[in-house]
């Protein structure tokens, strides 16, 4: 174990904006993977989620200072990446090229995150997933955002609250609602 | 059937799931569920979808992520270093600093500003949600994100945005 690991994400922010450039790809190491993650589960394109992630640190090498410490990083970084996914969506939609078709997720390439995760698992995963993921595309958007970050990314109530500016009352009923909401959807499809 | 005891314990599954719910609410949820099937089928299948979801393949980065991020960062600063000598060149020239100096400040906020779309992902609110919404959309995060590194020279707008994220950084405390 190297110094760094043991260092808080925000010690790492401020080194960063102290001008040490390790401390920002450090940061990119801690959260490349859960951030792609995040942003596939909206867009179901990994190529373009991997794209926004990238986008996503870009913004945060050019604006460091814009962070402030009264606010945890993560909450600052999936603010900015789920904002980015959200007009992504908006402008898919204006384009009209999402259309049906994209349900379908097939064609995506998946990338493990661990290497050494049987392959034969994967695909039965992520067909297994496949339903679960077109009932979750079909949900309104702050549903969709909700289940994204408490039930995938298993994000804190608070953190969801900060995130999304939010009570953390309005988060807890919001939770419910998408949950039952999705569980509809999911009998639904099945019909 | 499903009747109005029905819709207030379903609104309970969360907190009942997450065990925070009062002892009196609890035992309210635990008696309904054990006399309404309706009600426990309802809850056993939130319990399996949550299973899914959390089992949901995890996807990653590739590879070459990293390098690819800093070879665009790279590229980003050698721009700006190029554009640091474009601007100087300029300075030398009295009669045209001035006009060079804004309209390079203007360039350069039209370039940082795409972020100031930014607000927040909960900013739609939904109908019937029973809470006291904020009126302003504006996420505290997100003005932060802002408030951006105006050019040095840009002292007015630089002063007023930094008294601007003063402010943010008062709401977020007190609100929270
Ligand atoms: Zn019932």
């Amino acid at each position: 174990m190297n110094e760094i690991v043991r260092k808080t994400d925000e010690q790492l922010i401020a080194e960063f904006q102290g001008g040490d450039e390790l401390a920002f790809v450090e940061l990119v190491d801690r959260y490349k993977d859960r951030l792609i993650n995040f942003v596939y589960r909206f867009l179901n394109d990994m190529t373009d989620a991997e794209d926004l992630v990238q986008e996503t640190f870009l913004k945060v090498y050019k604006k460091k200072h814009a962070y402030r410490e009264i606010a945890k990083f993560s909450t600052w970084i999936y603010t900015i990446a789920g904002n980015l996914a959200r007009s992504e969506l908006r402008k898919r939609k204006r384009r009209k090229t999402y259309t049906m078709s994209s349900l379908s997720f097939e064609d995506n390439e998946f990338t493990p995150v661990d290497p050494d995760m049987d392959t034969e698992g994967v695909v039965f995963n992520s067909y297994a997933g496949e339903e679960i993921m077109k009932a979750i595309k079909q949900l309104p958007e702050p549903f969709k955002t909700i289940i994204i970050l408490r039930d995938i990314q298993e994000l804190s109530y608070e953190d969801i609250s900060t995130i999304l500016d939010i009570p953390m009352g309005t988060v807890k009923s919001r939770v419910n609602r998408a949950r039952l909401k999705l569980q509809e959807t999911l009998s639904y499809l099945r019909e | 059937m499903q009747n109005n005891e029905c819709i207030y314990v379903s609104e309970q599954f969360t907190e009942y799931q997450d065990n925070s719910l009062s002892s009196e609410i609890r035992a309210r949820v635990d008696t309904h569920l054990a006399v309404c099937s309706l009600c426990r089928n309802t809850y056993q299948e939130l319990n399996d979808l949550l299973n899914r979801l959390h089992d949901l393949p995890a996807v990653g980065a590739k590879a070459d992520f990293t390098e690819n991020l800093l070879s665009r960062i790279e590229a980003l600063n050698q721009e700006s270093t190029w554009q640091k000598i474009y601007r100087s060149s300029y300075t030398r020239v009295a009669g045209y600093a001035v006009a060079a100096g804004f309209v390079f400040a203007l360039g350069l906020n039209i370039w940082i500003d795409p972020i100031s779309s930014v607000s927040p992902i909960g900013s739609q609110r939904i109908a019937g949600e029973g809470q006291v919404q904020k009126t302003s959309t504006d996420s505290p995060l997100a003005s932060q994100v802002d408030s951006v590194e105006y050019s040095k020279s840009d002292s007015i707008t630089f002063q007023r945005n930094t008294i601007n994220s003063g402010t943010q950084s008062l709401q977020l405390v007190s609100d929270r």
